[in-house]
């Protein structure tokens, strides 16, 4: 019963619904800088990736694919 | 008022990234130059991304990489000056809908040994107030291997001077927005390979050509966080990937043990700091370690060493360096400039909106090829 109880209570409180966003949109000034953006430089990821297939064993990680060669 | 005024910024602010977004037709060139102690890559490129109405837009992209000498440790005989180009064209589609954005992507890469089609998919969509981002991607790669000096195994079947290398990938990744400072992504990719995936001319001292097991299941998991210090004008990167392959499926006959398990570790991390309202510059260092897989076997340095499986003579080896035992690590500093000030000048200011950057690396690699400088300037401006 006290569990029941301490849920309808946590449900009353809000609990039970999905927090609010933790960012709201007049809060984005610094989302669009360069350090906070994982794809500021695509033409830069996609050559370090090609040196780094050619010259490591290990590709793949951020989402692009292969294709080509050019290992020499 | 004061609530009033802030809604308005907002609104503002919204109305500026959308148009900003909209915005996005774009031309950028870019150079890169990559010299090894005997290799040198010069790669031209040039992208130009176009939208277009209801949400739709096209990119397009076509580089030259001009390798201007080959790598002795790459396999060929004589380290002889010559003048290899591999070309690439690729093709993207993509439309937005109000929070989903999915892309359609080709490219295509030539050269005179190797050629290869690749065509892929991603969907994405963003929620909980636009903070949260779940995307996907799936694809698939046709690529073919020319033998310019002999006939192995896979072509001789068919007669052909060329073996097949076929390839499907795909991945899953979460990018949450943590604060209005803070960012947050995870991925996990996946790639199987089924072919040809030695190198051509690439010799096991003493033993022959090298061979490769035949299929070979990449993964990798990483993570990225990123952090901005508003007052300090910098934001910091880290990023961690663990990768490691294996041998898919039931082993082959004769072979007992996974011949891949080729594992490896990155890290990198990278600082921006703006240094007045146009210049920024970016410090990168990035570690890489790998240990070899189970069929490597580089006789010279480890004499002990003996190809994998019976019999000899169709046993998996290669001493290739760059699946060797092997740590990387790569420092570079990178200048970022918003050609803002050139408005006022005549003919430069042509070149106002646009952004140019030059980075500048050292890789250093504790294997027979050797360190490299690497070179990078590029151009991108809105049309």
């Amino acid at each position: 019963l006290l569990v029941v109880a301490a849920l309808a209570a946590a449900g009353v409180a809000g609990c039970a619904h999905p927090p609010p966003p933790p960012v709201q949109p007049w809060q984005r000034e610094y989302l669009a800088r360069r350090a906070l953006r994982f794809d500021a430089d695509p033409l830069e990821d996609r050559f370090r990736q090609h040196w780094y297939g050619a010259r490591e064993g290990a590709d793949l990680g951020f989402g692009q694919p292969g294709g080509g060669c050019g290992c020499n | 008022l004061k609530r009033a005024a802030v809604c308005l910024l907002a609104l503002s602010g919204a109305l500026l990234s959308r148009s900003a977004v909209r915005a996005e037709d774009r031309v950028t060139i870019r150079g890169a130059y990559f010299r090894e102690p005997s290799t040198r890559v010069i790669q031209p490129v040039v992208e130009i991304t176009k939208d277009l109405p209801h949400g739709v837009d096209l990119n397009a992209h076509y580089l030259v990489d001009t390798i201007t000498s080959a790598s002795a440790a790459a396999g060929t005989s004589v380290d002889s000056i010559f003048t290899e180009i591999r070309s690439e064209v690729g093709l993207g589609i993509g439309k937005t809908w109000d929070r989903t954005r999915a892309t359609l992507s080709y490219k295509y890469s030539a050269e005179s040994d190797y050629w290869s089609h690749a065509g892929w998919t991603s969907l994405s969509t963003t929620f909980w107030g636009n903070t949260a981002t779940v995307g996907a991607f799936a694809g698939l790669s046709r690529d073919t291997v020319g033998f310019n000096q002999r006939t192995p195994a896979c072509a001789a079947r068919t007669g052909e001077r060329s073996c097949p290398l076929n390839s499907e990938f795909g991945g899953i990744g979460y990018t949450q927005v943590l604060s209005p400072v803070a960012v947050a992504q995870i991925n996990v990719d996946g790639a199987y390979l089924d072919g040809f995936l030695a190198n051509p001319y690439r010799q096991v001292a003493g033993i022959g050509y090298e061979v490769f097991p035949d299929k070979r299941f990449r993964t990798a998991l990483s993570a990225r966080a990123a952090y901005y210090f508003p007052a300090a004008e910098t934001g910091l990167q880290v990023q961690y990937r663990y990768y490691r392959d294996f041998y898919p499926g039931a082993l082959p006959t004769g072979v007992s043990a996974d011949p891949w398990g080729l594992t490896a570790s990155t890290v990198e991390g990278r600082i921006y700091h703006r240094l007045s309202p146009n210049l920024e510059v970016r410090f990168l260092y990035r570690q890489y370690f790998q240990q070899s897989p189970a069929f490597w076997c580089d006789v010279p340095a480890n004499v002990g060493c003996t190809p994998m499986s019976v019999p000899v003579s169709q046993a998996y080896v290669s001493s290739d360096p760059a699946i060797g035992p092997l740590r990387t690590e790569y420092p570079e500093v990178k200048l970022i400039w918003d050609a803002a000030s050139w408005e006022s000048i005549p003919f430069f200011r042509w070149f106002a909106a646009g952004t140019f950057e030059i980075s500048y690396g050292r890789y250093f690699q504790n294997n027979s090829f050797g360190d490299a400088h690497v070179l990078q300037t590029g151009y991108s401006m809105p049309y």
